[in-house]
């Protein structure tokens, strides 16, 4: 009977020696910049033909702002990196109505630019701005439209 | 009794003799060799510069520990005659000469090694892509000709980023760069960096600085039509929270973001995987050397710089507001520290 005692009172404290109760951080695994319930907003971002080459009207911005205000003050959510090959754009966001805007830049010389109504001429931009409501996981496709 | 004299005679010349030569006796060892002064060359070849510079050092000996005794600076350099010449090749026939001249115009960092004198050779010669370059080096002090033959690379462009300050940068978590060039002809080795140019103001003094952020090295594709780099937002943050100070009073405003894009020949390829940190079995590899009676690597390279380009707004305020850089006093896109901008 004693016997059996120490048996498992040994058991006992070898049981309560092995337990480590310092909790264990697990790895960060967690992308914080991803929200934890959203939808994807894909922007396809053409750029309107002219009369101008193709390499002398570029992509040059694609914000994301959460209201109008923001978006005119500079305060965007996102901001893509825009490229002359890459078409589509994604952006991981909550649920809920977002601003766009996108912006076409002319790089073209002399007075190209200016009678392909880019204010300014050379390195003038065109802008297109609109809004798109973002649903949970499901990608809302939008194409901004610019004015001639 | 006379022959029993020169007996003890002898016996005492004998043994005064065998003293002699033990105590003659030298137990060290020498295990130097006399210094064979061999020669050490540097030469890249670049295409981005009107100039191209020689360095001409040789090996050094000396008894104590070397690393704690740093070599003369005379016993680094060749004395006497040194003629310096490059030829372009092109279809077998040499199409220019050029002739390099000793210049001390760019100085040494200083460290170990001696850095007052900082001897190159210079000459001006614009690097004409895919020719073949050949280094005659004439040694009057060891009446040797070294030599070394390279090929120029191919015209390096960049794609992205392109040099158009409107479209602007953004590298914050979650959002990466992608850098892209099209492959070069005989290179070997790409390698994309980045310079993060910022205004530090500390006690009412402010300073232009910048920081460096080299991405590891891209090798060739197979017949890619574009090669490409990914910059990590991420890591541009950690770059930022592990290479600058914080502390009260900093306050930090961002400028923006040089891009330089460098490919190499084979050779310089070649160069740095001989000297990259050893892996597996093989711990101790030769170090390569395309330089002829020498050591030393004489390569080409092709650079394109992208300046002046502006991060953008999110990527400022991701700086000023981020958790691992919020430390740092940076001030965010609109130029102040308030909250409320926070994102």
């Amino acid at each position: 009977m004693i016997k059996k005692l120490a048996i498992w009172i040994l058991a006992g404290l070898l049981f309560l020696v092995s337990c480590d109760k310092t909790p264990v951080d697990p790895p960060d695994t967690t992308d914080n910049t991803k929200p934890k319930i959203s939808g994807t907003l894909e922007i396809e971002f053409r750029v309107p033909g002219s009369f101008l080459p193709p390499s002398r009207v570029l992509r040059a911005d694609l914000s994301i702002a959460k209201d109008a205000e923001s978006l005119y003050k500079g305060r965007f959510l996102q901001m893509a990196n825009v490229y002359n090959s890459k078409l589509m754009y994604q952006f991981d966001l909550a649920p809920g109505v977002y601003y766009y805007q996108a912006g076409i830049i002319c790089v073209a010389e002399g007075d190209s630019c200016s009678a392909a109504s880019f204010p300014g001429g050379r390195f003038g931009m065109k802008w297109a701005i609109g809004t798109a409501e973002v649903k949970q996981d499901k990608t809302t496709h939008v194409v901004p439209q610019f004015t001639r | 009794m006379y022959i029993k004299k020169k007996k003890t005679w002898l016996r005492l010349i004998l043994a005064v003799m065998a003293a002699g030569f033990v105590a003659s006796c030298e137990t060290g060892i020498d295990i130097n060799t006399d210094n064979q002064d061999v020669p050490i060359v540097y030469c890249v070849l670049n295409s981005a510069d009107s100039f191209q510079y020689v360095r001409i050092q040789k090996t050094y000996l000396i008894d104590q520990a070397a690393l704690d005794f740093p070599p003369e600076q005379d016993s680094m350099l060749f004395k006497g005659e040194i003629v310096v010449t490059m030829e372009r090749w092109s279809g077998g026939k040499v199409m220019e000469t050029v002739r390099f001249a000793p210049t001390n115009e760019i100085p040494k960092d200083s460290g170990f090694f001696p850095y007052e004198k900082n001897i190159l050779y210079k000459a001006k010669a614009k690097i004409v892509p895919n020719q073949i370059y050949r280094l005659y080096i004439y040694l009057g002090s060891k009446e040797k000709i070294l030599y070394a033959e390279a090929s120029s690379l191919g015209n390096l462009t960049v794609i992205d980023p392109m040099p158009l300050t409107q479209r602007k940068i953004s590298l914050y978590p979650g959002t990466n760069y992608t850098c892209r060039w099209q492959p070069v002809e005989n290179a070997g080795v790409y390698q994309v960096s980045i310079r993060f140019s910022y205004k530090e103001t500390i006690g009412g003094v402010t300073k232009i600085k910048y920081l460096d952020w080299p991405q590891t090295f891209a090798s060739p594709g197979s017949d890619a039509e574009y090669l490409s780099n990914d910059i990590s937002g991420s890591r541009f943050m950690h770059i930022l929270e592990d290479n600058l100070k914080s502390g009260d009073g900093i306050v930090r405003e961002v400028i923006g973001l040089n891009f330089q894009i460098v490919s190499g020949s084979m050779e310089m390829k070649y160069y740095i995987e001989s000297t990259a940190p050893s892996e597996g079995a093989l711990m101790e590899k030769p170090v390569y050397s395309n330089i002829t009676n020498g050591i030393g690597l004489f390569c080409s390279v092709a650079r394109i710089d992208v300046n002046d380009l502006l991060l953008s707004p999110v990527a400022i305020d991701s700086i000023a507001y981020g958790q691992f850089t919020k430390t740092l006093g940076f001030l965010d896109h609109t130029n102040d520290r308030d909250s409320t901008n926070k994102l």
